[in-house]
């Protein structure tokens, strides 16, 4: 008789317990991963760390990031699509990063862009454009007119091949036709800092949150933002649209998915714990110090601007693989 | 001056200690390398003040470079990438009885570079800064040239083999994404192998693994002298070693100014050269005490030089280095010439750290030298699968990924059958390390060029880095040449 009870009560738990699961109530019940697809001490690391940091508390299970750096970001990326969707492995994707990964037919990618499930977007660093602080390029259209004038010789320096940089200096071409650059790709925001300094590249294209310190102490100068809307931590550099160049828009996002088919509550109860501390004082204090924009993005409006993006991305990507100096 | 004061705070002492014991762990455990421990341990930085943190950041970083010299005298386990030249004749030395003695000595070396280089700071900052400006692309490609050549002197008695496997170690370094168009070469479809093969499980598994299947395989069981010899270096070996000392302290320090440098390069430059300049290389490689002094000076003196771009142009040298300034930014204050002028006290603060720093890691560590020592005393057969569990531990922390481990194991054997067959691994490791930056130097100065290869011609430094690696191979041809000459009309 009482191994009768035994097993039924050991069956009704059973049972409570998946369906507990299976709705998601106690998600989560152990640790999340979120993984940042760059190495440790980059800019997205570091909001990460930060944003985990708050979010763990009111998450009550801690929230450990996870390095999966390489390629680019495809390494991570490739990690996550692979991950079970029951919201214990998450990770941060950079668009247009992940895009052009996509669309680089070269990369072979495993994924596209239908594999993951947008949850929220934390931070969007618009482009700009700088120069030495005793570079001869006062504006923008200084640096246009000597790309025409002597085109495949100024040194643009991007932070990767494909990167958000790489295809802001193609925007500005096809704005400016006849315009030329010499494309160097370097690995990142220090090299580029380094070569300019050293005269060996004319021209960077970066994104705001990389440089508002430098531009601060006067070490460079930031010819443009490429927004339609100025920069509040360089509220002295006039945008591209301003400038006559409403079509070279380029920013980086940085923003948090999961593998697709998610459960919706698990994905609702993520955004709402991850919104709740992007929108924390100590949050906002700590990437503003380091001029980065946060651009919190929920639901429809993130993935609409997933799919803009990638199809942005797709235009400029098919250009730069046919192009004949990459 | 008030800077120096303020280090002396029992505050900064106390994060400066606990940086220092920090770094000593992360450099023993295998894998877990200074980058991703200074991370990881940042937002813990959050709560102190920004000195405090930096302080504690930078004990870390360079605690860290000691650590790993640990393991790889104890077990031929580099701990992280830059003590994988320690093993060479640092494990030697610990077979022969000597470890205590090679880690006193390596202590020792590793002060004295990090007090020198940090003194050199101090007096001189600002114009050695300028050196890290002139090495562009063109430059480091040249000068990674130069390093290539080195594997002439590691190739031991063959340098036919010793050739080949640099080949192979250039060969499997291409393993990845390429770096020009982003496609994937040698991958077979496999993502763990999208960012190349991994530089920490190759060489645990070169040298850590197939040192355990040597040992097992073994006839015999190497008994390892039950006394334990004076942990200090004879007369002699002192002697032999103030001078490496001196010559890695000056090779770390210079290679240290140059950004993109990473840190085991000074190490293989420095023990090459000074087994060149040695009257008994053939001792190299059999525990030449001055093959773990050389080593290890340089490399402290390099963590501790690399500092100076990131301090005085706000230009990081290495990735680890990268995570510190992310410290920096982090805590609101960004490295660079500004930095200096607004704020000196906060970076002699640092500086001063360094000071406090090394002093501290030497005396935390010669006392310890004796208990590190005695783990060699131990039946081998807990060392044995000790040190295995520890490598696997060690190559899975990196990322996760039991890829990594299945890497060290099929290195672990690839190893084993090289020594048995006497094929030099150190060329093969030289290669692995140098190929991607050679590839990718190469490929930004000819962007920078537009494609002309006068670019490496018409700069001066390029140019003459590019001679003296040129003479460095023609030397090495004449001069191991008569020795096999002379063997063959022996036989």
């Amino acid at each position: 008789m009482s191994r009768v009870i035994t097993a039924i009560i050991s069956a009704a738990t059973a049972l409570a317990l998946n369906i507990a699961g299976a709705i998601g109530q106690d998600f989560p019940n152990r640790p999340i991963q979120l993984m940042v697809a760059y190495p440790a001490g980059g800019s997205t690391d570091i909001a990460a760390r930060i944003v985990a940091s708050i979010a763990e508390k009111e998450l009550g299970q801690p929230i450990v990031v996870v390095n999966k750096g390489g390629a680019g970001g495809q390494v991570g990326w490739t990690d996550m699509v692979r991950q079970k969707p029951d919201g214990y492995y998450i990770g941060f994707i950079n668009l247009p990063a992940t895009n052009t990964v996509i669309l680089d037919p070269e990369r072979k990618a495993i994924f596209s862009e239908k594999d993951f499930t947008p949850i929220i977007n934390q931070v969007l660093d618009p482009g700009v454009i700088w120069v030495k602080s005793d570079s001869p390029y006062k504006t923008v259209q200084d640096l246009i007119v000597a790309a025409k004038n002597s085109p495949n010789t100024i040194r643009a320096a991007t932070t990767g091949i494909l990167s958000d940089d790489h295809l802001a200096i193609l925007m500005t071409e096809e704005a400016a036709p006849g315009a030329a650059f010499r494309l160097v790709h370097l690995e990142g925001g220090a090299a580029q800092f380094k070569e300019i300094m050293a005269g060996n590249v004319d021209v960077a294209f970066d994104n705001v949150g990389s440089i508002v310190p430098r531009v601060r102490s006067g070490e460079v100068r930031a010819l443009a933002v490429l927004d339609d809307v100025r920069s509040k931590f360089l509220p002295e550099v006039p945008t591209t649209k301003e400038l006559g160049y409403p079509t070279i828009i380029s920013n980086s996002t940085r923003g948090i998915a999961g593998p697709k088919d998610m459960p919706a509550p698990i994905v609702a109860k993520l955004r709402e714990v991850l919104k709740k501390a992007m929108e924390a004082p100590e949050h906002v204090k700590k990437l503003e110090e380091q001029g980065i924009a946060i651009r919190i993005m929920v639901g429809e409006e993130y993935a609409k601007y997933f799919a803009d993006t990638h199809a942005k991305a797709k235009k400029y990507t098919e250009w730069a693989k046919n192009r004949p100096q990459k | 001056m008030n800077g120096l004061a303020a280090a002396m705070s029992w505050q900064n002492f106390i994060f400066a200690l606990i940086g220092c014991v920090l770094g000593t762990l992360i450099g023993v455990l295998p894998g877990l390398g200074p980058a991703a421990g200074t991370a990881i341990l940042i937002p813990l930085t959050f709560r102190l003040d920004p000195t405090g943190a930096l302080i504690m950041l930078s004990a870390i970083y360079y605690g860290a470079m000691y650590g790993g010299t640990i393991t790889s005298v104890l077990i031929n386990v580099p701990g992280e990438a830059a003590s994988v030249v320690t093993c060479f004749d640092g494990h030697q030395m610990a077979k022969q009885g000597r470890g205590g003695t090679a880690l006193g000595i390596a202590a020792i070396g590793s002060f004295v570079g990090g007090i020198a280089a940090t003194i050199a700071l101090v007096v001189v900052a600002p114009p050695l800064a300028r050196v890290a400006l002139s090495f562009g692309p063109p430059e480091f490609f040249a000068l990674m040239l130069v390093g290539l050549g080195l594997v002439t002197s590691l190739a031991g008695r063959s340098l036919a083999a010793g050739l080949a496997m640099a080949v192979l170690g250039l060969l499997i370094a291409m393993v990845g994404i390429d770096p020009v168009r982003g496609a994937p070469r040698f991958t077979f479809g496999i993502p763990s192998l999208y960012d190349g093969v991994g530089f920490i499980p190759v060489v645990m598994g070169l040298f850590g693994v197939a040192e355990i299947l040597l040992t097992i395989g073994a006839p015999t069981r190497q008994v390892i002298a039950t006394k334990l010899t004076s942990l200090l270096p004879s007369r002699e070996e002192w002697r032999r070693s103030w001078g490496a000392i001196g010559r890695g302290t000056g090779i770390g320090f210079f290679l240290g100014l140059i950004p993109g440098v990473g840190a085991i390069i000074p190490t293989f430059v420095a023990y090459v050269f000074e087994k060149r300049i040695s009257k008994t290389p053939e001792h190299f490689g059999q525990g030449a005490i001055e093959g773990v002094a050389a080593p290890e000076s340089a490399n402290n003196a390099y963590a501790n030089a690399a500092m100076i771009p990131l301090l005085t142009l706000g230009i990081p040298s290495s990735p680890t280095i990268a995570v510190l300034m992310g410290a920096f930014i982090v805590n609101g204050l960004t490295p660079g010439p500004f930095l200096f002028q607004e704020r000196p006290d906060l970076v002699w603060a640092v500086i001063a750290s360094f000071f406090l720093g090394n002093v501290l890691l030497l005396i935390l560590n010669l006392p310890l030298v004796g208990l590190w020592a005695r783990i060699l005393h131990l039946p081998y057969q807990y060392v044995c699968v000790g040190t295995l569990l520890f490598c696997i531990l060690g190559a899975y922390s990196l990322q996760q990924n039991v890829f990594d481990v299945g890497v060290m194991i099929v290195c672990g054997i690839i190893g084993y059958g090289m020594r048995k067959i006497d094929l030099p691994i150190a060329p093969l490791v030289l290669g692995l390390i140098l190929g991607p930056f050679i590839e990718k130097s190469l490929r930004t100065s000819l962007e920078m060029s537009g494609g002309d290869f006068s670019i490496f011609y018409t700069r001066p430094l390029c140019l003459g880095l590019l001679v003296v690696s040129a003479l460095i191979l023609v030397a090495s041809a004449l001069r191991l040449a008569p020795a096999e000459v002379r063997e063959a009309s022996k036989n």
